[in-house]
């Protein structure tokens, strides 16, 4: 199948069935009052696994997907993950990845930037009460429970939108890989 | 299929997407678009409806075995000490009814609302908010059990939160610790009135505009005001005082109040059908 086809296929796959988790189970599974953020997630390994271009394309899907289950403006989330999923992109296309343990740095940092970017964004248009004094700790709680999910998410994401589905896809060096 | 790296393409995608994204925040906030996405949410959420009650299906029983199976004798203690209580209840309720018709027949002489009159939908909750950033439940009823925006919400004790959005076959409910959160209090000792917020999960609610003044009591009740048509009908008791304090200097107390209802482990609620200008 045509490369492009199978992202196009694969990827909203991907995110619906994310939010499906999202919504539906890890409501429940929470540490502290705070659940991973597996929409982010989706948008920081979609750098990792293809690249700057299709981490914000994919964090925005994740982004709109997840808006419409809040009570935030649609479009939020949206704007921060995009953001995320670019610059996670970015930095990590000079980076020849053979360590375990940089997605998972990777992961935590990420989702920490994230969730900080989404309340800053909100508080932008208005949405003043998402700054709110303990938003540190909600970010570092939310940073460490993604690292522990982000091998699996990757995992999927390499499936979806760079088509190798293993951990062959991690030595991609940059673009002769795609 | 990129062959090479074209980075002004990913810059362009980049610049598309965040112009994209601000540009449906703004609809949402204050364009004609409002409607439009509304109807997208509402869609999204009776579609996913179904998904959710079978997580729920699924998930309460295994959670509920290993509950019962680990905690058997606390439950026996629970069941003993429950029965006692509803025995002393339902005495204090054969008290209460009386004293209830008589407070029926006084406000109804003064016109205003009783909360025991108000018509109301009894719903399950289904869901938490997918998000750290909002306190919410889902509630598994919308529109077509008769749930409309900005009803109050109450479970047995008191309190909840109010519908903030609702679907066909859900409504939303926005807590009271939610930091957006605001409701109208009286203290039921002083009469005074004053300004509830949330302050985040598992947290007491601040209370704003207490006149220094006023002598609040440790404990002391407190219930929703209903002033200035408000969303949420007068004397639903929405928690009690923790402690209060006067700085020198303020022009109020610092009050905190602990919610009366532990919201989260609230499993079944009720939607009064009362807005505000009704």
């Amino acid at each position: 199948m045509d490369g492009l086809l199978v992202i196009r296929v694969r990827l909203p796959l991907v995110v619906v069935l994310a939010l499906v988790v999202q919504t539906a189970v890890l409501d429940r599974i929470r540490l502290v009052g705070v659940a991973p953020d597996l929409m982010l997630l989706l948008a920081i390994a979609a750098g990792v696994a293809g690249g700057p271009e299709r981490g914000a394309v994919t964090g925005f899907l994740s982004g709109i997907a997840i808006d419409l289950f809040l009570q935030t403006p649609v479009g939020l989330s949206a704007l921060a993950f995009s953001l995320v999923g670019y610059v996670v992109g970015m930095i990590g296309e000079g980076v020849l990845r053979s360590a375990w343990w940089i997605p998972l740095t990777t992961a935590l940092v990420a989702t920490a930037a994230g969730e900080m970017l989404f309340a800053m964004a909100g508080a932008v248009v208005g949405e003043s009460q998402l700054m709110r004094p303990h938003l540190a700790a909600v970010a570092a709680i939310a940073a460490v429970l993604n690292a522990v999910l982000a091998p699996l998410a990757l995992r999927m994401m390499r499936w979806a939108v760079d088509g190798t589905g293993s951990a062959a896809g991690a030595v991609r060096g940059g673009a002769f890989a795609r | 299929m990129a062959v090479y790296r074209r980075p002004a393409r990913q810059r362009f995608v980049l610049l598309v997407l965040t112009l994209l994204s601000v540009t449906i925040i703004t609809l949402d906030q204050r364009g004609q678009g409002a409607n439009v996405i509304e109807g997208v949410r509402s869609g999204v959420r009776d579609a996913f409806a179904p998904v959710q009650s079978a997580a729920n299906a699924i998930a309460s029983p295994i959670s509920g075995f290993f509950g019962g199976a680990f905690r058997y004798r606390h439950l026996q203690n629970e069941n003993a000490r429950l029965r006692r209580e509803l025995a002393t209840a339902r005495t204090r309720s054969l008290q209460v009814g009386s004293i209830e018709g008589e407070l029926k027949s006084l406000t109804a002489l003064q016109h205003l609302p009783f909360v025991g009159n108000i018509p109301s939908v009894t719903a399950r909750v289904v869901a938490t908010s997918p998000s750290n950033f909002e306190l919410t439940v889902v509630l598994d009823k919308g529109t077509g059990a008769g749930i409309r925006k900005d009803m109050p919400v109450v479970a047995q004790e008191g309190l909840v939160g109010r519908v903030v959005q609702v679907s066909g076959r859900r409504a939303v409910v926005l807590l009271l610790t939610d930091p957006s959160f605001n409701v109208g209090v009286r203290l039921s000792r002083s009469g005074d009135v004053g300004v509830a917020k949330g302050d985040g999960a598992g947290r007491a609610l601040s209370v704003d505009l207490v006149d220094p003044s006023t002598k609040v009591g440790h404990r002391e009740v407190v219930v929703t005001s209903g002033l200035q048509e408000s969303v949420f009908p007068p004397g639903i008791p929405v928690g009690v005082v923790r402690n209060a304090r006067l700085r020198a200097g303020a022009l109020q107390q610092d009050v905190s109040i602990d919610p009366v209802v532990d919201v989260r482990r609230v499993s079944f609620v009720k939607v009064l059908q009362w807005t505000g200008s009704s």
